[in-house]
């Protein structure tokens, strides 16, 4: 369906025709074209408080018929089941969602594996800033999800522009394909093929530098190397999968905007310019603005491939703090650096949602 | 889109963009596709020489053979199978669920509900706290504490609650009309409506559960209960970093190691072609809708 409605700029007439199966969600993708300019905010808003209509709908059975006590009691009775089956997902977002946000009071208290909590009031967090190793992966943190982010993002638009300028339609699908197919691979077995291909005895690289007289390198447990190897995992693993979102956003551009702009005399790079990227502006910056909100969660990936020689680069907050307090077994202490953590994200995500309001009008919250 | 490849002038630069673009992607592709077939050949190589070649020098099944008769193999493939079948169907039962539900614009309490799930996405309590209410639970060591936590998934249940908003309303309503209980409704009408969407969830629910180690690291310290990902991890790890050398795991070839990496990570690289068309669409809906 993407290929085909993608035909439209290479001059066909805009089809409103798209495959049988999946009509459903096809035709909520397609047929609207400017989905990705005008709905995120009220979608994201939807979560609040309804979309438009059934806002409109709720006005007018407001108006229709007075709410009184028994009639709430009414409604209640008919969505009678509908409790009955939010049942489990109130009772497992209780358990495991809302009582660990009771145990961050241990951030303030000093607590091991033999003793009670005992309150100290600040003094965890005090300690954090004197903590080189803290800071250490707090820096380590922004720089590798910094970078990640930024070369994401960018890498991503790029392939995006690119898999959108390709004309055959199976040649296309089977390059997303095969970029797609890493993202479905775990941190685990990434980490394990980075290992073995970079093996410095028998490593499908280090054979290769052997034939240029190369002494074998350790990558994985340089300092030195660790760093641009971690970026590339990355890119390697996750390019495809972040194209998905633009290649939609580029399918939704209207036709009609190329054929103006060609026939105003704009050439390739000028329609990219003047069409293609304003067209997808919100799609990247809702995007980026996500990601951005997250940038202190980098965890799993790097859990995989650290090891103890390249600690000094390769220590994030989360490590950190599985080390410290699992291993180690300082509850309190690493309960507070998590603590620290979850606000930062909590407040860059709030931020994020001011700028979306500020640039857009509407929030993605 | 049938735009011939031609050299005329005026659209020189445009084919000859065209073909390098072409032989672009073709590179990127080589490069992410290398490693993987690399591994497999080699894990199919019982010479123990691997050199540069992508073609193994003694082709033998061998390694796959003794993957697939060790016990210390078979047991973590079982409790993968285990937790990725059971987490599945309890997740997807609670996404739709939840979803379901959330999608009843005017039931009494909607918005608390939509907020109560919200929040979740915005604060979470942490790393430690987590583990100590798992300690709490007396989950240690059961594999319920790697299934449950697991299970209820926000973002899958948004991505299903966006796709049962393109249910059209009315046929809910007609189905209401003719006497279906809410339940019936669930069943009969909106779950088989919903196939692509349980196919994209279910998937994403799948490789999660299969690719998931973390939980496994965390709470469970019986290596018998350890799933593929954890013991891959152990091993290749323990016989990469020299100086952390267990000597309580397996020693294998490498050939053998090759073949583990192989057999962890083809469930999901065979599963995901087939349900291609439909996560492509779940993730743009989730992306656009939150």
């Amino acid at each position: 369906m993407a290929a085909e409605k993608n035909l439209n700029r290479h001059g066909a007439l805009p089809k409103v025709t798209h495959s049988g199966e999946n009509s459903l969600f096809g035709s909520f993708l397609f047929f609207d074209n400017n989905w990705h300019n005008a709905d995120y905010g009220k979608d994201f808003g939807s979560l609040k408080v309804g979309n438009d209509l059934s806002n409109n709908i709720n006005t007018l059975r407001k108006l229709e018929m007075p709410v009184s006590k028994n009639d709430l009691k009414k409604r209640i009775y008919k969505y009678r089941y509908f409790y009955l089956m939010f049942l489990p997902v109130f009772a497992m977002l209780t358990v495991f969602n809302y009582i660990p946000m009771l145990g961050i009071r241990f951030a303030f208290t000093k607590y091991g594996p033999f003793a009670s909590p005992r309150y100290i009031g600040w003094a965890n967090f005090a300690d954090l800033f004197r903590n080189p190793r803290f800071m250490s992966a707090f820096g380590n943190t922004l720089f590798l999800s910094l970078i990640n982010l930024a070369l994401g993002t960018v890498v991503a638009i790029l392939f995006a522009l690119l898999l959108n300028e390709l004309c055959n339609k199976y040649f296309k699908s089977f390059v997303q394909t095969v970029l797609y197919l890493p993202h479905f691979i775990s941190w685990i077995v990434v980490a394990s093929i980075f290992y073995l291909i970079l093996s410095p005895s028998d490593g499908f690289i280090n054979n290769i530098l052997g034939l240029f007289g190369q002494k074998p390198i350790y990558f994985m447990v340089s300092p030195k190397w660790w760093t641009p190897i971690f970026i590339f995992a990355n890119r390697w693993k996750d390019t495809g999968w972040s194209t998905i979102i633009y290649l939609a956003a580029l399918c939704g551009i209207n036709a009609e905007l190329y054929e103006a702009a060609a026939m105003d005399g704009a050439g390739r790079l000028k329609q990219i310019w003047h069409v293609t990227l304003p067209g997808i502006a919100n799609t990247i910056l809702v995007v980026f603005i996500l990601n951005l909100s997250g940038v202190l969660n980098i965890f799993e990936s790097v859990f995989a491939m650290q090891n103890p020689m390249v600690v000094d680069v390769a220590e994030v907050i989360e490590t950190y703090v599985y080390k410290v307090g699992l291993l180690n077994s300082d509850y309190g202490y690493s309960t507070a650096v998590g603590l620290f953590k979850s606000l930062i994200t909590l407040g860059l995500v709030l931020m994020a949602n001011q700028i979306s309001k500020r640039v857009k009008g509407v929030g993605i919250i | 889109m049938q735009e011939k490849f031609n050299f005329k002038k005026g659209n020189r630069g445009r084919t000859i963009f065209r073909i390098a673009n072409v032989v672009f992607l073709t590179i990127v592709m080589v490069i992410m596709i290398m490693p993987i077939l690399k591994i497999i050949s080699d894990s199919l190589d019982g010479s123990g020489q691997y050199g540069m070649t992508l073609i193994p020098h003694q082709a033998t099944l061998a390694a796959y053979e003794k993957v697939f008769t060790s016990r210390e193999l078979l047991l973590p493939l079982g409790v993968s199978f285990f937790t990725t079948v059971i987490g599945t169907v309890l997740g997807l039962l609670l996404a739709t669920l939840g979803a379901y539900v959330l999608i009843q614009k005017d039931m009494p309490g909607n918005k608390f509900m939509v907020w109560f799930v919200f929040i979740t996405m915005l604060f979470h309590g942490g790393l430690v706290p987590s583990y100590l209410l798992i300690k709490d639970l007396h989950l240690m060591n059961s594999l319920w504490a790697i299934i449950l936590p697991l299970s209820l998934n926000v973002y899958n249940m948004i991505l299903m609650r966006s796709f049962f908003e393109t249910i059209p309303a009315s046929l809910m309503e007609a189905a209401e009309i003719d006497g279906c209980t809410p339940v019936a409704i669930f069943t009969r009408v909106v779950l088989p409506l919903s196939k692509p969407a349980l196919a994209s969830v279910g998937l994403f629910y799948a490789v999660g559960y299969w690719n998931h180690f973390f939980n496994f690291v965390m709470y469970i310290t019986d290596t018998h209960k350890y799933n593929f990902q954890v013991m891959l991890r152990q091993i290749i790890l323990d016989s990469t970093d020299m100086a952390n050398k267990n000597s309580g795991t397996l020693v294998l070839s490498r050939t053998i190691e090759n073949a583990v990496v192989v057999v962890s990570m083809l469930p999901p690289i065979l599963l995901y072609p087939f349900c291609q068309k439909y996560f492509v669409q779940g993730v743009t809906l989730g992306a656009v809708k939150g």
